[in-house]
């Protein structure tokens, strides 16, 4: 569903992400995690198509996201870590909007489920800005599932949700991933990617230095095992030269 | 906590104007030195030598104020009496409608840095008027240049100082008026008293010049029979009564250090000019007191609030009520880029009040044009050029004041990249919903002569307009328009790290900047204008018919050929929207 090969980002002489290949497959929930300024959030423009690659081919439902970027997004969901909504649209409106954008047929029907299924429903006729930090979470997760998308890539999606909302966003993205949806989900919440992931991209520094299952990554160092996914990430992300882990 | 501790503490208390000061510098060199930097891209490049070419023709080649005839304008009693009025009467919008809302916001870092530290709300006010001061300088530069000379036998430093004093007097009250309405806003029955006193005196000032020129009503009537000069003489004089003069005083020594001839009058008007500025800060480190003790048992969570509500966009978006400002709906299927140009018009509507706004002007315009008509026929053709004139002028400043467009949503430009529509697509849709409300906008002026035909046909005609050349105007309005917002949303496409994006205005003290971008705005629409103009022009004389049908013919031909000439531009700046680096604009937002 989401194929990245060979993918590099340069700015200028710096390089953000060098040489970045894997796949997600429907239904996957890809945890892509890695230190801060590893290039996590590069990499998550880069497949929603905000940002232009140097090098590489990022293909998303067998099309290519350069070649033909309009029919790639219209599969795609990006949900930033920062909500960026309209201070003038209602949240009602927000879904209107998006609905007319990716043209979304049966949206009349949907809107009223998404909004019940995210908590939304009462605050429907309000602003953004009369939103809570955690609402405004919401609503763009809302927007982003508007359309169905194949792909959804999700920068930090807990942020600012209380217990009960991060326990019903858990459950939309698991629902999502069963019903065949390729997800990539970038966090540092170790337990969510834990919980959540079928599988794990770690890089550091631009790099993949590790990618597949914590059972794969284990694997090929045997030294971690019975660690917990947090000494994983720290073995694995630390100062000492990294040793590429890559499975299947 | 024992002596020693806090004498430690004491002995390290801190120093809030040196650290704001150094916040403000800083901040300044910084965003200097990252602003700079992107000279080292080669758009940018030529961006710097255009605009360097730009300002050497347009402040120190094309103009010198200082020539008799522009000399005598500045010095006359017309333009004095007018002058002072027109500030009065402007900063009268800052009480009955509130100052905008920049006038006393903080960004987010400074409400998260300043407000907890210890710093009192005086010093955040000086803070505000430190950082306002920037801009009052370039303004005051640019004026100067504009205004330089010796024909008035004054220094060019000598009326940059006059500039000085006005422009921050005017940004002084424009943050007081801004204090008073909100504290009579947060702080009810105690608020309200508070804000009595200088709203009654302010009021007191328009009362006394609209009673001069409501005493003048018959003289004005006799004058409009004789057309515009008569009738501005008979304003002059109307205005120079003793009551609105001595309600005009305080703004007219503030203008006399500009208008005054000669070294030793302008130094004495400076006297008094500095009078009226030390009696603004007097009055506003008082009300800010005031407004202190009031704020004392605010929290922090509550000055967030208040921050918050300050610089939201979204003040105008409900009623008093809470009833939110309804908007066309939009249809789920069809166009998807229609979805964005509707977005836009919902901003204007609830973000800028665009309807109210024109409501009220529709209204307004009706009003004048039933009551100069009646005045007059002269006062009534005298109205309808002013009219035409105001036309013309929005048509140039509109799309600056205008900006429910890219340059509304270029900080949420990571959003925009990730809708599944080519770049064109997106640029299209943006510039489109503004140039549709601006139209509409200047649209509405033809209010004028629509009444003036249902009050008398006959006169109406015999006046020289004709109904050709009103159709011509509702035709080529939008192409002028589109023009002129594809000019300011390619500057922000291509320049993102240079434009000021978002949609508030600014106050007086960036006036100059805002003469500076129309003008070079002007000369790139004049310079796509060659064909178009020429082509019409061509129409007229080979029809050899200035009045008549080949009037909408040439004016349809013209903008045609507009549109021709935008088709590529906006291709080509949908090109640019795909390519353009989200950082580089992040870096501004």
């Amino acid at each position: 569903m989401i194929d990245v090969s060979e993918y590099t980002k340069l700015y200028g002489d710096t390089v953000a992400v060098q040489s970045l290949s894997f796949h997600v497959a429907p239904g996957d929930v890809l945890g892509l995690v890695g230190p801060n300024g590893a290039g996590k959030t590069t990499t998550l423009r880069a497949l929603a198509g905000i940002l232009q690659p140097t090098s590489g081919r990022i293909e998303v439902a067998g099309i290519d996201l350069q070649k033909s970027p309009v029919a790639a997004k219209a599969r795609l969901a990006f949900i930033p870590d920062e909500p960026q909504l309209f201070d003038y649209l209602t949240v009602t409106e927000h879904l209107q909007f998006v609905a007319r954008l990716y043209g979304v047929h049966d949206a009349a029907p949907r809107i009223p489920t998404l909004l019940e299924e995210l908590e939304l429903t009462a605050k429907k006729d309000a602003l953004p800005p009369e939103l809570s930090r955690g609402m405004k979470q919401k609503l763009a997760i809302a927007c982003g599932l508007l359309h169905r998308p194949a792909a959804l890539l999700l920068d930090e999606p807990l942020t600012g949700l209380d217990p009960v909302g991060i326990r019903r966003m858990k459950e939309t993205i698991a629902a999502r991933a069963r019903e065949g949806t390729a997800v990539i989900l970038s966090s540092h919440l170790l337990h969510l990617v834990e919980e959540l992931c079928t599988r794990l991209l770690v890089i550091r520094r631009g790099r993949m230095v590790a990618f597949g299952t914590i059972e794969d990554i284990v694997a090929t160092r045997p030294e971690l095992a019975g660690r917990s996914l947090e000494e994983l990430f720290i073995a694995l992300t630390g100062d000492e030269p990294a040793t590429d882990i890559t499975a299947s | 906590m024992n002596v020693d501790t806090s004498l430690a503490i004491e002995a390290r208390q801190p120093a809030p104007a040196r650290a704001l000061l150094f916040l403000l510098w800083r901040s300044f060199a910084n965003r200097l030195r990252s602003q700079v930097a992107r000279v080292r891209s080669p758009r940018y490049i030529v961006a710097v030598i255009l605009g360097a070419l730009y300002l050497w023709w347009a402040l120190f080649r094309n103009t010198r104020a200082g020539s008799a005839p522009l000399d005598s304008i500045l010095r006359s009693d017309i333009t004095a009496v007018l002058a002072s009025t027109a500030l009065l009467l402007s900063s009268a919008r800052w009480w009955i409608f509130g100052a905008d809302r920049s006038a006393l916001a903080f960004t987010p870092s400074e409400v998260q840095f300043l407000f907890p530290a210890p710093i009192s709300r005086r010093g955040l006010v000086h803070t505000k008027l430190l950082r306002m001061q920037l801009a009052i300088f370039v303004n005051t530069i640019i004026f100067s240049v504009i205004f330089r000379g010796n024909a008035t036998q004054l220094a060019t430093w000598e009326r940059a100082l006059g500039f000085w004093m006005l422009f921050s007097t005017l940004a002084m009250h424009r943050v007081g008026a801004s204090i008073v309405r909100t504290s009579a806003l947060e702080h009810g029955q105690a608020g309200r008293r508070r804000m009595l006193v200088p709203f009654a005196v302010f009021a007191t000032l328009i009362g006394a010049v609209l009673y001069g020129l409501v005493v003048a009503i018959p003289a004005l009537h006799v004058a409009s029979a004789g057309g515009i000069k008569p009738l501005a003489l008979a304003f002059t004089r109307a205005l120079q009564a003793p009551v609105p003069d001595a309600a005009l005083a305080p703004v007219q020594l503030l203008l006399d250090p500009i208008m005054r001839a000669g070294s030793a009058p302008w130094l004495i008007s400076m006297l008094w000019a500095g009078l009226v500025v030390v009696g603004h800060y007097v009055w506003l480190v008082r009300l800010d007191s005031a407004f202190e003790e009031a704020a004392i048992e605010a929290t922090q969570h509550r000055a967030e609030r208040i921050q918050r509500f300050r610089a939201s966009q979204m003040g105008q978006a409900r009623s008093k009520k809470g009833k939110l400002v309804s908007v066309p709906t939009l249809a789920l299927s069809g166009r998807p880029e229609v979805a964005i140009a509707w977005k836009n018009v919902v901003a204007a509507l609830r973000g800028g009040s665009w309807k109210t706004q024109l409501v009220s002007f529709v209204v307004g315009l009706g009003v004048l044009a039933i009551a100069s008509r009646q005045a007059s026929d002269r006062a009534g053709d005298a109205f309808m050029g002013v009219a035409l004139g105001w036309g013309a002028m929005l048509l140039f400043i509109g799309p600056l004041w205008m900006r429910f467009d890219l340059r509304l949503d270029l900080p949420r430009l990571a959003v925009l990249k990730t809708y599944p529509l080519e770049g064109w697509r997106i640029v299209l849709a943006e510039i489109a919903a503004v140039t549709v409300l601006h139209s509409i906008t200047i649209w509405s002026l033809l209010t004028v002569p629509v009444v003036m035909f249902a009050q008398d046909p006959q006169l109406f005609l015999e006046s020289g307009a004709t109904v050709p050349i009103l159709v011509s105007i509702v035709v080529g309005v939008p192409a002028f328009n589109a023009l002129m917002f594809t000019i300011q949303n390619g500057t922000a496409l291509l320049f993102p790290a240079w434009v000021r994006l978002g949609t508030e205005s600014r106050g007086f003290e960036t006036m100059g900047q805002n003469l500076l971008t129309t003008g070079a705005t002007t000369l790139v629409a004049a310079v796509a204008l060659v064909f178009p103009v020429g082509a019409g022009a061509l129409v007229l004389w080979l029809a050899n018919d200035w009045g008549g049908w080949a009037v909408l013919a040439a004016t349809a031909l013209a903008s045609a050929i507009i549109v021709a000439e935008l088709w590529p531009v906006m291709r080509w700046l949908g090109s640019v929207f795909e390519h353009i680096d989200v950082n580089e604009v992040a870096t501004t937002s």
